[in-house]
Order: C-alpha cells, then sequence, then structure tokens
C-alpha cells in the first residue's frame, strides 16, 4: 500500500468455510478416507470478495444482518483469520474488542489478566506495567482487580477489557458489538472514548446492530448482504438499505398459512 | 528454523507469561502448592526405597538415585508430550479471538514443564545427600543433556500439538505410547541386566542418549561419550526441525480446527 493516508487496505477478500456434517474428527476420517467413502461436507463463502479501504481517522461501521459474514470480516482485520484469498494490509498496531475477554484467563485475577492481554497483544511487559494504573482506574471495578476473573459479573469483564485494550494507545480500534454491555454510566465512558479517539485522528471499525449508534458514531458504512458487499456510502444510505432489504423479506416471515376464518 | 529462534526471542514475555501461568494455574487451588513439584519425587523415592531395599532386592546400590537421575528428566520429556498435545487444543478460546503466534503455546508448555524438572533436582539432590552417594563433578555437565533434552522434547512437542488439532486421538495415542516407551526405555532397569547381542536394540532409541547423560553423571560420575553426546544432539534437532516444520505449514489453519 503506497497511500500512507490509508489505515486499512482490504482487497478482494473471500474466506471460506468448510462445514462437515457430523464431525468426523477422529482417525475414523481417516479410516473412511481409505474405504473410499466420502465425508460429506460443504463449502460456504461467509466473506465474498469484498474490497475497501479505511482512511486514517475515519469511523468506518460495518452492518447486516446475522450470519452475513461482518464478524468474519472483523477476524480477517484482525489477523485471527487468514483470508482463502485476497490480501489486507494494516497500517499501525490495531486493537480488537471482538469478543468479550479474548484472552482473559478465568483462573487468574484481572491484574494478572492486564499483563497477560496486553503481552498476547503484541506489548512489552514494560508498556503494560507503565499502563496498568490508569487501565485499572478506567475499568473501575474496585477492590475485584485483585480477584480471579472468574467472579466478575459480565460487566466488569467488560470493563476491563474495554480499559486494557483502548488504554493501550492503539492506531485502529475494532469493535464488534460490545458497546451494549455495561451500565449507562460506562456506555458513556465507552462513548467519549470513543469520541477522544476520533478527534486524536485515531481509526475505529464498529460493529453494531444499534442503527442509532452507527448513524451517530460512523463516517462511512459498509453493508454486508450473505458475505457480498452491497453498499459503501454513507451511514443514511447503507441504513435506508438495510432496511429496505429487512422489510422485502418481513413479509414472508410473518405469512400466515391459514387465511382468516 | 530462523523463524523459531526470531519468534521465540520475540515473544520470550509472552512466552514466560503464559508458562509461569501455566504453572499458577495447576497450583493456584492446593494448599501445597509449588510444594507438589518437590513432593512427588520424594514420596515416589520413599515408595521405592521400600520396595527396592526391602522388598525386592535390587542389583544396583542406591537404586533411588539410579532411577530417579532417569526419570526425572523422563517424567519432564512425557509430561511435556501430554500438554503438548492439548498445548493448541486447550487454547483454542485464545487463538480464534486474538491474532497471536501459535508457536507460543508449544513452547510456553515446554518451559513450564522445564521449571517443574528444576524443581524437582532439589529433592534429587537431598536424597544424594540423605543416602551418602557422592557428588561427583559431573552433575556440572548436566546442563548440556538439559538443553539437548529441551529440544528433542520442544521437537516432539511441536508435532503432537499439530497433530492433535487434526485429530483428537492422538492425545490418547500419546499415552499409550509414552507407556510403552517407558517400560522399553532402560530407566527402571539397566541395559547390562541384557545379554549384549540385544543392545542394538536399545540404541535405536532416540531419548536414550540423551537420558543416558543424566545417569552417567549424578550416578555413575562419568561423562558420556563424544559419540552419544552427538547422537543425541542429532535426535534433538532432528525433532524439532521435523516438529516445527510440520507446526508452521500448519499453523495458520489451526483456527479452523480448533
Amino acid at each position: 500500500m503506497n497511500d500512507s493516508s490509508l489505515a486499512i487496505s482490504v482487497q478482494n477478500v473471500s474466506q471460506r468455510f468448510r462445514v462437515i456434517h457430523e464431525r468426523p474428527d477422529t482417525v475414523r476420517e481417516l479410516f473412511a478416507k481409505f474405504k473410499g467413502k466420502r465425508i460429506s461436507y460443504r463449502d460456504f463463502l461467509a466473506v465474498s470478495d469484498v474490497s475497501f479501504d479505511v482512511r486514517r481517522g475515519e469511523i468506518l461501521g460495518i452492518i447486516g444482518r446475522n450470519g452475513s459474514g461482518k464478524s468474519t470480516l472483523l477476524k480477517i482485520i484482525a489477523g485471527v483469520y487468514r483470508p482463502t484469498t485476497g490480501t489486507v494490509v494494516v497500517n499501525g498496531t490495531l486493537a480488537p474488542l471482538i469478543e468479550l475477554g479474548a484472552g482473559m484467563h478465568h483462573e487468574l485475577t484481572g491484574r494478572e489478566n492486564i499483563l497477560l492481554n496486553g503481552l498476547l497483544m503484541g506489548y512489552s511487559k514494560e508498556t503494560m506495567r507503565e499502563r496498568q494504573q490508569k487501565i485499572i482506574e478506567f475499568a473501575d471495578i474496585g477492590d475485584f482487580i485483585d480477584a480471579p476473573v472468574k467472579q466478575y459479573s459480565s460487566g466488569m469483564y467488560m470493563r476491563l477489557a474495554f480499559a486494557v485494550a483502548t488504554e493501550i494507545n492503539p492506531d485502529i480500534l475494532v469493535v464488534d458489538e460490545i458497546l451494549a454491555v455495561g451500565d449507562f454510566a460506562f456506555q458513556e465512558k465507552c462513548v467519549n472514548r470513543l469520541r477522544a479517539f476520533r478527534a486524536a485522528g485515531k481509526t475505529i471499525i464498529l460493529v453494531s446492530h444499534s442503527l442509532s449508534q452507527i448513524e451517530e458514531q460512523c463516517d462511512r458504512v459498509i453493508l454486508l448482504e450473505k458475505g457480498k458487499m452491497t453498499i459503501d456510502g454513507s451511514p443514511s444510505e447503507a441504513i435506508k438499505a438495510y432496511l429496505g432489504e429487512s422489510t422485502m423479506e418481513e413479509p414472508m416471515l410473518v405469512e400466515s398459512p391459514s387465511p382468516r376464518a | 528454523m530462523n523463524e523459531l529462534f526470531r519468534d521465540t526471542f520475540r515473544y520470550r514475555e509472552l512466552i514466560w507469561a503464559l508458562a509461569v501461568k501455566e504453572l499458577t494455574i495447576r497450583y493456584k487451588r492446593s494448599l501445597l502448592g509449588f510444594l507438589w513439584a518437590l513432593l512427588n519425587p520424594m514420596l515416589l523415592m520413599l515408595v521405592l526405597s521400600v520396595v527396592f531395599s526391602k522388598i525386592l532386592v535390587s542389583a544396583q546400590p542406591h537404586y533411588a538415585i539410579f532411577l530417579l537421575s532417569m526419570l526425572l528428566p523422563w517424567t519432564f520429556f512425557s509430561q511435556s508430550l501430554s500438554y503438548a498435545a492439548e498445548s493448541i487444543v486447550g487454547n483454542a478460546d485464545l487463538i480464534k479471538k486474538v491474532r497471536v503466534a501459535k508457536l507460543v503455546f508449544p513452547i510456553a508448555a515446554v518451559v513450564s514443564n522445564m521449571i517443574n524438572l528444576l524443581l524437582s533436582f532439589i529433592p534429587l539432590i537431598l536424597i544424594v545427600l540423605v543416602m551418602r552417594h557422592p557428588f561427583y563433578w559431573t552433575w556440572l555437565y548436566l546442563p548440556v543433556p538439559l538443553l539437548a533434552l529441551a529440544i528433542l522434547t520442544l521437537g516432539a512437542t511441536f508435532f503432537f500439538a499439530t497433530a492433535n488439532v487434526y485429530y483428537r486421538d492422538v492425545a490418547h495415542i500419546v499415552q499409550i505410547v509414552l507407556q510403552v516407551w517407558f517400560y522399553v526405555t532402560p530407566i527402571i532397569y539397566s541395559v547390562e541386566a541384557f545379554p549384549a547381542k540385544y543392545h542394538i536394540f536399545f540404541k535405536l532409541n532416540p531419548v536414550i542418549y540423551v537420558l543416558n547423560g543424566f545417569r552417567l553423571g549424578v550416578y555413575y560420575g562419568l561423562l558420556p561419550t563424544p559419540a552419544s553426546v552427538i547422537a543425541s544432539f542429532t535426535c534433538a534437532f532432528a525433532a524439532l526441525y521435523l516438529g516445527f516444520r510440520i507446526f508452521r505449514k500448519h499453523q495458520d489453519d489451526f483456527v479452523f480446527y480448533v
């Protein structure tokens, strides 16, 4: 990527998954091969030939129905999946907030998890030690910071995860549907933090089913439909298309088999 | 191979943190904690000394030392392999959610078991003192077989970690193989108990050269022959080379199978 104003460049990315029926995860699968038996599976494209760029400082929203490939796409960008075809280039450090508490270990305390999480994301021990106090302050979970994470409420879990991911000051933040967790005060704190990120010229990718949040936060929105990118445009444009897509299929869902009696 | 050394160095802090995590979790909910790493060989020795000095009369004087000098490194090897099979599959949650170099997991498993092995040498030293077995200067040589053992184990770990991702049976097969392997390796007995014409059979065992280094140093006060040192490092590097090659070839696909 020559253009240094780009934070992320996604080119012709596809992700194929193989769904094996009745999962022969074992040596039986080998035997089946020897005997010439077919193992029944089906390939499907979770993400199909998607291309887009994200400029530095841009907030990009991704919307689509369940199973449209949003999370898969995020995982490809975050480097968890290597795409079947296509390339992804990421300029700068990226912090994924894809699943709540990814990389947290239940038996370890919050404090121990902060270090482990940071190391997993590629930061040094020294960096994490410097940031530790700020992370604890932002998470604001009191004495629980020294209790094993398995004793946390889901809200506390989320607070800590969000604090770790954002306090280490990444260039790019990838957020998947997590701002809905936590109480009102913490949600506001998160939104403020996202604003501060934006003000600092950082890049954010946001996946959400909350259309009001998407409309409010994003500069640009991508709509995914069955793995394909159908819209890449302004929030209102994408949301309109998304809602149109839903209403078109809605009658089928509410269709009643028996006529009025 | 270059990649292996580079990434190990690059992720050294993470590897260390994961190894410490492994040990913390293993001992966290137990009252005696880390003491178990010391107590296990102690208790084993107690049983053995009763069985072999009072019930069965062993041909080896100071049998406990004869045995433990080889059993402790073997335990490291077999425990690492048992954990190895789980090192990728057991971290499925992480691998599916975070971008992380996969090689840190098998390495961390080996490192945590290595810490256990080093701890278990403390009771061995106590036993040597209590039984008044001579303390040979050849103890100083032990870091050499320790290094060869670590390399060998890491190679095997890479292989079994990969295999278990695709076929979960591997974890069970490893257990059976290790049991058979334990008995065909002269750990509880001495090669000398067999006629010379069978010795060739033992020479085919890739772990014997490195394990023998421990027994020679601790029990006999001897150094291994240069040929057996070369053999032990050849086996170790061959295992590492093959194991890592297979691991590297498949590591990007792990996320789809765990």
